[in-house]
């Protein structure tokens, strides 16, 4: 278990700059994610601290170790891949063993700690199968124990549910999660998920066209994004631009479409902004230190556990409300007219990013 | 550990690995030192005139009617037999070697391409009753059998020949009787002996294009030939025009047509047959203006390579295809069809098969005179265990390609791991091309290209081609056998290595094993069976090799291998021919067994010579 550092990490294929320049730091024993979009570098980033890729200038850390240039098999951070990659001439114990007979182990203590490892996965008695042999999760399972059984200094996991069923997904999801917990090991986890990510991670790095765009918990990433990219990645979002016209302290007031909103936080230089809001935030009826916004309803959407109501205001401009209440969209039609409140400090103000 | 700029570059890992480095470099230095070098070392003399650099010996080719010239000669002649008889006697126009050599060329890949689309198209897309039986004739035609079969061609248009009892005296169809010889027999001989290929290759395009867009243009409202015209044609087309180009060329180095119709001038003044017959008259075989010659046929038939592979790699989307399940479009023909395929198809198809059937029936015949042999014997096929210069043949071929085949192997598996795996190497393309360059390079040129590179580089050893007796071939013809038969295993260990995700190995590596641990342990164990097909392949095709088995290869009746002899079989007394069916008849059994081996090994169907 150590603590993994990527300092100013630089990586370009051809003429495409995949890394422009990645600074984190993962603290050991924590369960850490990278986020983003596929083309963003979130892959390239996990191959090149598992070795098998090299940056083109910048340092990786294990603890106070630089091993930036050290090969992949002496760097003991194991990748489980995103397709298993398990070799199917190999019984699932061959499979577990591989890397324990590299090392040289004593017969006994091979056998044990591969049955050690199989049974933390749920998979005893299937040492004889072959991988062909096994349900997609199975062999994730036999994956991730032939990654755990090296005790490996971090665990890498490249989008490792995408190749599951949706019910199998959120099982393993859970299972990852618990073995993470029981072993306290350093996991490094990669999806384009934001749902997975925020579910199972202790600290999230949402990345973008190469760059790490912000890192932070869960909560800090879906509550107080940094950016106008890390608002709209992380779920469904209103996202209007407008322009500051007036300051007082760090209250703003802001315009588009003619239409002003006052009182909102915003401290940053940039006047050409974008007003992000989350769905349920937006309500249909008068709350406290709100702004309201006037419209005709486009459409009410039924989700089950939820109801959306789109409605449109402005130039054409759409906003979303999430409820789960029934009561609150009775009786509301496409065309009628429809007021939305926000709380001012529901309210988040960020520079508009260039594209 | 530091990563190396020039590792990266020449081997695609920053981090210098010994085997990768190998990898790399054990082929492309065995190529250059086997291929490049002997062949270019023997071309310069071509370039070379009273010691000077010269286009000299260009010229005196291109300006001279032997090699350039307009048409003369007659296409066919009406010829009076003593008995009072006419016939038709074909044999072709001669436009010089040059020109003669590409029109046969041309002509083979005109006819080879209509023959093979046809048989391809029925096979890919009808059910017809005795369709099983088809596909099993259909790889009669693929069996290699060098000399005798065109042989047997040439027997079938003798005026008493089964072509001519066929259509003259049973059907009634032809004016006159027809007898083929000069350049006429060798264009025929060879669309029999290479259409096969052109079919594999169309039978596979038409295999892989993806029912849903003929389905869609169905649906569109197209049908029939206006569909074959407009969808079906235009995605096979790439595959097709490959196996064209490939007959092209080998149409172009083939010497067994010229040499059994060698009687007739005519099949005489082609490239491939002038510098053979080099070798065989008296060795002037480092004349420049022969080197020059060589050159002028190097370089249509490199020509004819590139050309192919740009426009193939342009035209990539016969497997452009989103998945989803794929329903074989195979129909019962209609009645028109179906009178097409037995009245038509399948007569062309039991007449095109008829040369290997002749050389079973002449290694077993006592004479074969008229339209069909008579008296059965044993007596050939029992001189293969009996005779000791047979059964040396054999030894000598057994040796010679058993030896070849594993480098064979060797460089095919360090080729494909260095080129598949390390794709961002500035070596990676350079191995791509040269190993697969020797489909493009004449085994002629090859044979002389080695002729003078070992008789320059060892005078006077064992080495030494102009040491006649004292020569011993064995590893001249090891070295041009793995030089000439590596693009065809290469293919076939390419594409297993292609279909193991390189995160096998990778996560082998990532879990602390070494590049050659992974390469041994994972790569290697998982390739093993397409290994095996490839050693198979090679195997056979090293046995049926002609170019440098005739000429490097008969210098010495000591080591000579089984073409070798065959074609001294073929060339001298008569009666002998009988003898040379009969290692055609083990050829023939030996490609079969490997064969059927190499499908039941790798359960895949493997068939020889396709090359998509």
């Amino acid at each position: 278990m150590v603590d993994v550092k990527l300092e100013n990490v630089v990586k370009t294929f051809g003429d495409t700059v995949a890394l422009k320049g990645i600074n984190l730091y993962i603290k050991a024993g924590e369960l850490f994610t990278l986020l983003g979009p596929s083309g963003c570098g979130k892959s390239t980033t996990l191959r090149i601290i598992a070795g098998l890729d090299f940056p083109d200038s910048g340092h990786i850390y294990f603890g106070n170790e630089d091993v930036t240039y050290l090969p992949s098999s002496k760097r003991g951070a194991v990748l489980v891949f995103q397709n298993y990659a398990l070799w199917p001439h190999m019984t699932v114990f061959d499979n577990v063993a591989y890397g324990l007979k590299l090392r040289k182990l004593p017969k006994e203590e091979i056998k044990r700690r591969v049955e050690w490892a199989l049974e933390l996965v749920k998979l005893k008695g299937y040492e004889n199968r072959y991988p062909t042999q096994l349900s997609g999760g199975q062999q994730q399972r036999v994956a991730i124990a032939r990654a755990l059984v090296v005790e490996p200094k971090v665990l890498l996991l490249d989008e490792p549910l995408s190749n599951l069923d949706a019910k199998l997904r959120l099982e393993m999801r859970s299972e990852i999660r618990r073995i993470q917990r029981e072993l306290g090991i350093t996991v490094i986890y990669v999806t384009h998920d934001q749902e997975e990510a925020m579910a199972i991670s202790d600290r999230i790095a949402v990345m973008n066209v190469g760059t790490v765009e912000q890192v932070g918990t869960p909560r800090d990433i879906y509550e107080r994004p940094k950016t106008e990219f890390v608002a709209s990645f992380m779920g469904k979002t209103n996202v209007i631009p407008a322009k500051v016209v007036e300051r007082t302290g760090d209250r703003v007031t802001v315009e588009f479409d003619g239409i002003r909103l006052d009182g909102l936080h915003y401290t940053g230089k940039e006047d050409e902004v974008v007003i992000v809001i989350r769905p349920e935030r937006v309500k249909l009826k008068p709350v406290e230190n709100a702004i309201s916004i006037s419209g005709i309803v486009d459409l009410v959407e039924y989700y089950g556990f939820f109801i959306e109501v789109v409605g449109l205001f402005g130039e054409e401009r759409r906003i979303i409300a999430r409820t789960i209440s029934d009561r609150d969209v009775e009786g509301l039609k496409p065309t009628q007219p429809v007021t939305f409140y926000v709380n001012r400090d529901d309210v988040i103000i960020l520079p508009r990013q260039k594209r | 550990m530091r990563v190396s700029k020039w590792s990266e570059r020449l081997f695609g890992t920053p981090i210098f690995d010994p085997v990768v480095a190998t990898s790399f470099l054990f082929p492309l230095l065995y190529l250059i030192s086997f291929l490049i070098i002997p062949v270019l070392a023997m071309l310069a003399i071509a370039f070379v005139y009273n010691g000077h650099f010269s286009l000299h010996w260009f010229g005196s080719i291109l300006g001279s009617d032997y090699y350039i010239s307009l048409p003369s000669g007659d296409f066919y002649k009406l010829v009076t037999l003593p008995s009072g008889e006419q016939i038709y006697y074909v044999q072709g126009v001669d436009f010089g070697v040059i020109l003669n050599s590409l029109l046969v060329s041309l002509s083979v890949m005109l006819l080879t391409t209509i023959l093979g689309t046809i048989f391809a198209f029925v096979m890919a897309r009808y059910n017809f009753p005795g369709k099983n039986i088809v596909r099993i004739l259909l790889f009669v035609p693929l069996l290699v059998t060098p000399f005798v079969n065109v042989f047997i061609v040439k027997k079938m248009f003798l005026p008493n020949g089964l072509i001519n009892w066929l259509f003259y005296d049973i059907l009634h169809i032809f004016p006159h009787r027809i007898v083929i010889d000069g350049l006429v027999g060798v264009i025929i001989a060879q669309t029999m002996t290479y259409y096969p290929i052109v079919y594999l290759n169309a039978y596979a395009s038409f295999i892989n294009i993806d029912p849903t867009l003929e389905e869609q243009a169905e649906n569109l409202g197209s049908g029939g030939f206006h569909l074959f015209r407009t969808v079906t044609l235009p995605l096979a087309l790439p595959g097709i025009a490959a196996g064209a180009t490939l007959v092209g060329i080998f149409s172009l180095e083939d010497l067994a047509a010229p040499i059994v119709f060698q009687g007739n001038p005519l099949a005489r003044k082609l490239m491939s047959f002038q510098i053979y017959s080099a070798f065989t008259s008296g060795f002037n075989v480092g004349s420049p203006q022969l080197a020059a010659l060589a050159i002028i046929m190097l370089t249509i038939a490199i020509l004819m390579f590139l050309g192919i592979r740009k426009y193939v790699s342009m035209r990539q989307y016969a497997m452009l295809s989103k998945g989803g399940r794929w329903k074989p479009r195979i129909a019962k023909p209609k009645a028109w069809q179906a009178a097409l395929i037995y009245f038509l198809v399948i007569p062309m198809l039991l007449i095109s098969i008829f040369p290997q059937v002749g050389v079973v029936l002449l290694a077993f015949s006592e004479s074969w005179s008229g339209t069909w042999p008579e008296g059965f014997t044993m007596q050939h096929i029992m001189s293969i265990v009996t005779q000791p210069d047979i059964e040396r043949v054999i030894m000598n071929s057994v040796m010679y390609s058993t030896a070849a085949i594993v480098v064979i192997i060797l460089l095919s598996l360090t080729a494909a791991y260095a080129s598949s795996r390390f794709k961002k190497s500035l070596l990676g393309p350079v191995l791509d091309s040269l190993s697969t360059l020797p489909i493009a390079v004449p085994g002629i040129v090859i044979a002389m290209g080695y002729f003078f590179f070992f008789a320059k580089a060892f005078p006077d050893t064992l080495l030494d081609p102009t040491n006649l007796l004292g020569f011993n071939p064995a590893l001249v013809l090891v070295l041009a056998y793995s030089i000439r038969r590596l693009p065809f295993a290469a293919r076939s260990i390419a594409a297993g290595i292609q279909q193991v995700h390189v995160s096998l190995e990778e996560a082998a590596l990532n879990l602390g094993a070494s590049r050659w641990k992974a390469l041994t342990g994972i790569l290697i164990p998982l390739i093993l069976l397409n290994l095996l097909g490839g050693a198979m392949l090679s195997f056979v095709y090293c046995m049926s090799e002609t170019s440098v088995s005739i000429t490097l290869g008969s210098i010495n009746p000591d080591y000579y291998p089984i073409t070798a002899r065959m074609v001294e079989l073929m060339t001298s007394a008569v009666g002998s021919a009988n003898l040379a069916a009969a290692l055609g008849v083990f050829l023939m059994t030996v490609q079969i067994i490997a064969i059927v081996l190499a499908n039941l090994i790798t359960k895949q169907r493997y068939s020889f010579i396709g090359l998509t």
